[in-house]
């Protein structure tokens, strides 16, 4: 049976929801940006008065207003968006159990069996573009297809409140191939330098001349491009989201020229991410490491460990040696990120070697983590932290105004 | 059009529903809520803002509607008062 497939896109959805709560920014450029003191300072969202001034999203706030002075400029308010993201998440439950977020104002949604109760794919269609627009308030582009990979494709050919039905590879063969999804800048680069321009033109190439240019992911985009992409829409969980990977990542008030500075923002940022673990409970298999540089440069780096783990330490071990390999500090880093994936709620049974000296899990240093979170809970975030952190209290927030120092003999 | 947050009197039933039964205009005046007509949830787009619209039945036959968003209550106020 043919799977019908929605990709349900909030539009603007930042700037929507500020509109919907300041109805008087409706007529006026405006976009939501981060605070440029804390070096946040890029466009997230923008409105379509904004977007005819030539205001582009990620730009930063100084481009945005030497296009367009009198841009309001609204900061994020998070809380809102998570609650008018929940809401809409309910109202498509209303449909179909099948539900995978993709960020806070995406989602596709399987709605195969829902058809025949509410009569057509269109019905439902029509449905929920009303319902959003009347309940919430908000407005959706909808793609149609009977893949995910081409319903995330119509979602972003659909015009504002509408939907795009892909029915198959004809109706897309002449879009360029950058439009798929998972295809970058870099990806699109490397595919035209091999005469690969459009959707059409990677469906035409054999699946080994795509991998003998992109490595592992030309085996995806053959699959993609065809329309061969047959991932199930997860289950919607409304207690417990299905998490796949935690991240956190931070652009630090400086700019990481050296190795001690790395260390504190990593000691900080594996900190938080094992915290999110143990809340859930969960354990991880594989770090990632995310580095941005001045020159705004990005790259990822991973290591898949040969038995899972939840530890802290272990997550600021391996994106340090991760580092230590593969980068130096010719270019000072903006930004850096830790992330874990390959999550599970069971630790792995590994047969390990009899002879072996040192045991991998180091029992005493998760019951160490366990006892700073416990501390943490009870006294709050600043009651304990690694002394490294106050090498630079600029650098890692930590206020020395709350540290009584005791000296002892 | 503007936003008015207002002190809401209400009954929360043994069923789990929320309803209002007295509005407090200025902080003096309690006006009775003779009925609710409907409940649904929308969007209000005079005023801005989204959640659950209570379409309610003041004296005399007046009718008006409530929003609750979030924990608070605001009704769509022009410039004249109910």
């Amino acid at each position: 049976m043919r799977k019908t497939i929605l990709h349900c896109d909030l539009n603007c959805f930042f700037a929507s929801a500020e509109m919907l709560y300041h109805p008087e920014l409706r007529d006026v450029p405006m976009a939501v940006a981060g605070d440029p003191k804390d070096r946040h300072g890029i466009i997230l969202a923008k409105n379509v008065p904004a977007k005819r001034m030539g205001v582009k999203t990620a730009e930063t706030i100084k481009d945005a207003l030497k296009k367009c002075p009198e841009l309001v400029l609204r900061k994020p308010d998070y809380e809102t968006y998570a609650y008018l993201s929940d809401r809409v998440r309910d109202l498509y439950y209303e449909y179909t159990d099948k539900i995978e977020p993709f960020g806070i104002d995406e989602c596709w949604l399987d709605i195969t069996h829902s058809i025949s109760y509410f009569g057509s794919a269109q019905s439902i269609v029509d449905s929920l573009l009303h319902r959003i627009r009347q309940e919430i308030g908000l407005t959706l582009s909808i793609g149609i297809s009977y893949n995910k990979v081409y319903a995330k494709l119509g979602s972003d050919l659909a015009k504002e409140d509408s939907f795009y039905w892909i029915d198959s590879l004809k109706d897309i063969r002449d879009l360029p191939v950058s439009a798929l999804l998972g295809v970058g800048p870099q990806a699109a680069k490397q595919l035209e330098s091999h005469g690969i321009h459009t959707i059409g033109d990677a469906a035409d190439k054999p699946e080994s001349y795509l991998v003998s240019i992109l490595g592992k992911f030309g085996s995806a985009l053959h699959r993609y491009a065809c329309g061969k992409a047959d991932d199930e829409v997860s289950l919607y969980g409304n207690d417990h989201p299905i998490v796949k990977s935690i991240s956190n990542s931070t652009t630090s008030k400086r700019d990481v020229g050296d190795l001690d500075d790395l260390k504190i923002v990593l000691t900080l940022l594996a900190d938080n991410v094992a915290r999110r673990l143990s809340e859930k409970g969960m354990y991880y298999k594989t770090v990632h490491l995310f580095l941005r540089n001045r020159d705004l440069k990005t790259r990822t780096l991973q290591i898949r460990l040969k038995e899972n783990s939840d530890l802290g330490k272990q997550i600021y071990d391996e994106a340090l040696k991760l580092f230590e390999r593969n980068c130096d500090f010719v270019i000072p880093y903006r930004s850096i990120g830790v992330a874990v994936s390959d999550l599970s709620f069971k630790k792995d049974d590994l047969q390990t070697d009899l002879f072996s000296q040192i045991p991998v899990y180091d029992q005493k240093q998760k019951d160490k983590e366990a006892a700073m979170r416990k501390i943490r809970e009870r006294f709050g975030d600043d009651a304990i932290f690694s002394l490294r952190l106050l090498q630079d209290c600029n650098l890692s927030g930590i206020e020395t105004k709350n540290i009584t120092w005791n000296e002892s003999e | 059009m503007i936003r008015k947050y207002v002190d809401v009197i209400c009954l929360n039933d043994k069923g789990g529903n929320i309803r209002p039964l007295f509005l407090i205009w200025d902080e003096e005046k309690k006006v009775p809520i003779k009925k609710v007509k409907e409940v649904c949830p929308r969007a209000s787009l005079k005023v801005g803002g989204s959640g659950l619209r209570y379409t309610c039945v003041f004296e005399p036959n007046r009718i008006r509607h409530l929003y609750y968003d979030r924990g608070k209550w605001y009704v769509e106020m022009n410039d004249h008062v109910l």
